[in-house]
């Protein structure tokens, strides 16, 4: 059990950590809802609904889609982007796809590699995109959900307003949503341009994520 | 099966009442309050029409109209009861379509209650209307 805890700690972790900040920005949402309803002299509402209503929906959909579109992107671009110096890229004469042998897929593969990588045709093209793909599929479903959400948070305001609340078409097009959008994709980016780049100068001894405190600011594609 | 039915009857009213409940229970409690208001204007019953008005809704037709809420509301120029023609709930807010008018209401802690009546649109602007909270 212990061995299993140290030897998985990372995903546990951070899936408790998940799950805690969570309910804290339950609590927390909840509160600056109902601060806001008893301002304008509005019920208060339970928590229950709170944490089943689109403003809450809307709120945690909108930083899940964000994050998920930076990983799915990362994940695509560094099959052909590199960044000399950086542990986040493959090596500079290694951009693309790679040939079978380096990705041990087909006749490459060896006893210990995953059965779809022995596989041809759609499964291989499958198994050999699916990181990407599922990541992409999350997002585009976060996405949706924060459009869906959004839609029914954004007509509770425009009703407060005396206003027509809109259809999700109309909804797409609301500064609304492209603000809520825009300013996680922009911090997403930043941090994910921050990390190719510091990475190549700054170290972090022992992390995964860092090229050994020795490393020269020119070695590429190391991580310690 | 009869039972059971009577035994949550209750659960609806309440439901209704405090705005919880399902989706058509909510409409229908929203619609309701609207056609309360109207009605209760309609037959110049001032005190049943300012019992549902919402409390800001309230102050604003006494200091309007410089009498008590219950004078001053058949004062204004409120269309009659029509048909309800459509309602929208969207979290505490609906806004409730009828025959001659638009009316928005929400929940407060005694239910729903209105707080726009009266209204006519004005394109990207909001309503105009003859009965709102300050």
């Amino acid at each position: 059990m212990k061995r299993f805890l140290r030897q998985n700690s990372l995903g546990l972790v951070f899936g408790v950590l998940f799950l805690v900040v969570l309910v804290a920005e339950a609590f927390a949402g909840h509160a600056d809802f109902n601060q806001q309803q008893l301002t304008e002299g509005l019920a208060p509402v339970s928590f229950a609904r709170y944490v089943t209503s689109a403003s809450f929906g809307a709120d945690v959909l909108e930083n899940w889609q964000s994050e998920y579109l930076q990983f799915s992107l990362y994940i695509f671009l560094t099959v052909w982007l590199l960044q000399k110096g950086s542990p986040e890229s493959k090596e500079l004469d290694k951009a693309g796809r790679e040939s079978e042998q380096e990705q041990k897929i087909g006749p490459h593969a060896d006893e210990t590699s995953p059965r779809w990588a022995r596989a041809r045709g759609i499964k291989l093209w499958l198994f050999s995109n699916s990181l990407g793909l599922v990541m992409g599929l999350i997002f585009v479903l976060s996405w949706l959900g924060q459009s869906i959400a959004g839609v029914a948070a954004y007509n509770e305001q425009q009703l407060g307003n005396l206003e027509d609340p809109v259809s999700w078409p109309q909804y797409l097009t609301q500064p609304d949503f492209w603000n809520r959008t825009l300013q996680n994709w922009q911090s997403e980016l930043l941090a994910v341009a921050s990390m190719a780049i510091l990475a190549i100068y700054l170290r972090q001894r022992g992390s995964s994520q860092s090229k050994p405190v020795g490393s020269a600011h020119t070695t590429t594609s190391v991580e310690g | 099966m009869r039972r059971i039915s009577v035994a949550v009857l209750p659960l609806v009213a309440v439901g209704a009442l405090t705005g919880c409940g399902s989706v058509a229970g909510r409409e229908q409690a929203a619609s309701a309050a609207a056609v309360r208001l109207l009605t209760a204007v309609d037959g110049k019953d001032g005190a049943a029409a300012c019992a549902v008005l919402a409390p800001g809704t309230a102050s604003e037709v006494e200091q309007s109209g410089g009498k008590p809420c219950a004078e001053a509301i058949l004062d204004e120029d409120l269309p009659k009861p029509g048909t309800v023609t459509g309602t929208r709930v969207y979290g505490q807010w609906a806004q409730v379509r009828l025959s001659d008018d638009t009316v928005f209401v929400a929940v407060f802690p005694g239910g729903w209650r209105v707080v726009a009546a009266g209204c006519n649109p004005q394109g990207d602007r909001p309503y105009d209307c003859t009965v709102q909270g300050g």
